[in-house]
């Protein structure tokens, strides 16, 4: 009959882990291109050996990713780019194709475009973009295309996950894609970097929050617990 | 309790922006200087459930799963090019570059340095050098009866003597130009190296296939924008104590769980 101190621990494993989430978005709250996290708390039925009887847990096992865009700050670069609405860069990384929002981009010596971890940005047919290396002016337009010193260079195209698939989160705010991507309309910003669309404000409160249902989880295993003594002691006394 | 860790990393990613703004701040009156900006991303997830999944007790499949991330670390600490406003002094070696490129000069070493830094000098034997003597490539001497110098904004330099009524060309100034300004290794003293990221550098005379000019009397102010770094500042800070309380909520739900009789 242990079930009220399983329903209150359940919980609690939860909140432990939703704190963990808390914890993540805050420590990101300054990374470009992140998206914060939330928990979705389900509720699991677990029948008793009572006719008709039953009791209702929680589980944290989802996991949602809030794509709201970030605020995008003003940083000058000429590869710096902000996507203004939906839609992801496509880069390549030594394991496959992957999706990013951090769009601070570096033009190497060979003159392909790739990010601070050397993942290199694809273009709307999917090719590695490649400028003229030591190019005096980059220019990026809303609808991606890029020219060079006045003469068109490349043309950057934006992607979504198709309808069905899911994105996976990896270390550097890149998202691997489970199904198919299809292009859709793209809008940049040059000269922007978005940033993270972690809301401290938001977070703290959550904080709180997780704070304070878990002390109530563990007022209610001391009352249980002292039930369960109390019973003993009564029913010891008697016999 | 992992929050405690992630909380952790995130005070480092803070403190690390901390360290770069006040780094950016010191240099605001640093010749030639560029900010510069840290870069983070996020740490690896533990994929505890991966989405997608096909759920064992009906066949659907999961459209999301459970990802648990690890915090935050540093990915990139990059230089913000920008041309820094440029001020008169009047000097006939200040040298200011307008646009992109760099001087190259020679280190005691053997090896070439580059650097954005024109405040020149002349050494004793009238040999055009930087502040801190390193003689600049190609190797001017100016002879010590010249009575004036004039740099134009190709960097052909002329010197003119009392016996003379036209000058005379010593030499010109080239300018660097990399593919990838970033990848440069900053040494100190306004000094760069050649990285294999930034690629070799392309030498050539100054206003040519993309590359500045210099502005004789000038020198380029540093890039660094106080007002910004002021906000990045205020946000590293509050991002720090944003953090430090997750730190104190962990580890009070750690204490009541140890209160447990």
């Amino acid at each position: 009959m242990d079930n009220a101190v399983y329903v209150a621990l359940g919980r609690q494993a939860g909140l432990r882990d939703e704190m963990r989430l808390v914890a993540n978005n805050v420590a990101n709250m300054s990374t470009a291109g992140y998206r914060r996290e939330a928990t979705l708390f389900s509720e699991v039925i677990a029948r008793l050996p009572v006719e008709g009887g039953s009791v209702s847990m929680s589980r944290a096992r989802v996991r949602v990713t809030d794509f709201a865009p970030g605020i995008a700050e003003a940083t000058g670069g000429a590869l710096d780019l902000a996507i203004d609405g939906s839609g992801f860069f496509r880069v390549e990384t030594p394991a496959g194709e992957r999706l990013t929002r951090a769009g601070a981009f570096l033009q190497r010596a060979d003159g392909s475009v790739a990010t601070a971890e050397g993942h290199v940005l694809l273009d709307a047919g999917g090719a590695p973009v490649v400028l003229p290396p030591g190019a005096s002016e980059i220019a990026v337009g809303a609808d991606g295309s890029v020219s060079v010193d006045g003469r068109p260079a490349a043309r950057l195209g934006l992607v979504a996950p198709a309808d069905g698939a899911a994105l996976i989160r990896e270390t550097g705010q890149l998202f691997e894609a489970t199904g198919p991507v299809e292009p859709v309309e793209t809008h940049l910003r040059q000269g922007f970097l978005e940033g993270s669309n972690v809301s401290p404000v938001t977070e703290l409160a959550r904080m709180i929050a997780v704070q304070r249902a878990y002390e109530a989880g563990q007022r209610a295993l001391e009352q249980e617990d002292q039930r369960v003594r109390t019973a003993v002691r009564t029913l010891a006394g008697t016999a | 309790m992992r929050a405690l860790k992630i909380a952790a990393t995130g005070m480092q990613a803070q403190q690390t922006r901390v360290e770069v703004i006040s780094n950016n701040l010191a240099n605001m009156s640093t010749t030639a200087y560029n900010p510069r900006r840290a870069e983070f991303a996020d740490l690896h997830y533990e994929q505890s459930r991966r989405p997608g999944t096909v759920n064992a007790a009906d066949g659907s499949v999961l459209p999301t799963g459970v990802q648990l991330g690890l915090g935050v670390r540093t990915s990139a600490v990059t230089m913000e090019i920008a041309q820094g406003s440029l001020r008169n002094t009047g000097g006939d070696l200040d040298l200011a570059i307008e646009g992109d490129g760099y001087l190259e000069v020679l280190l005691p070493t053997g090896l070439s340095a580059f650097t954005r830094d024109g405040a020149l000098k002349r050494d004793a034997d009238g040999l055009i050098v930087t502040s801190d003597g390193h003689p600049v490539i190609p190797e001017i001497t100016v002879p010590a009866d010249a009575r004036a110098i004039s740099i134009n904004a190709d960097g052909e330099v002329y010197a003119y003597f009392d016996d003379q009524v036209e000058g005379r060309q010593l030499g010109a100034f080239a300018l660097a130009g990399f593919a990838n300004e970033k990848g440069l290794e900053a040494m100190g003293g306004n000094l760069y190296r050649e990285t294999a990221a930034s690629g070799a550098p392309e030498i050539g005379e100054a206003g040519r296939d993309g590359r500045g000019v210099f502005r004789q009397g000038f020198l380029e102010d540093s890039a660094v924008d106080a007002v910004r770094e002021i906000t990045r500042l205020i946000e590293a800070q509050r991002g720090y104590e944003l953090n430090a309380k997750v730190i104190t909520a962990a580890d009070q739900m750690m204490a009541a769980s140890a209160q447990i009789r």
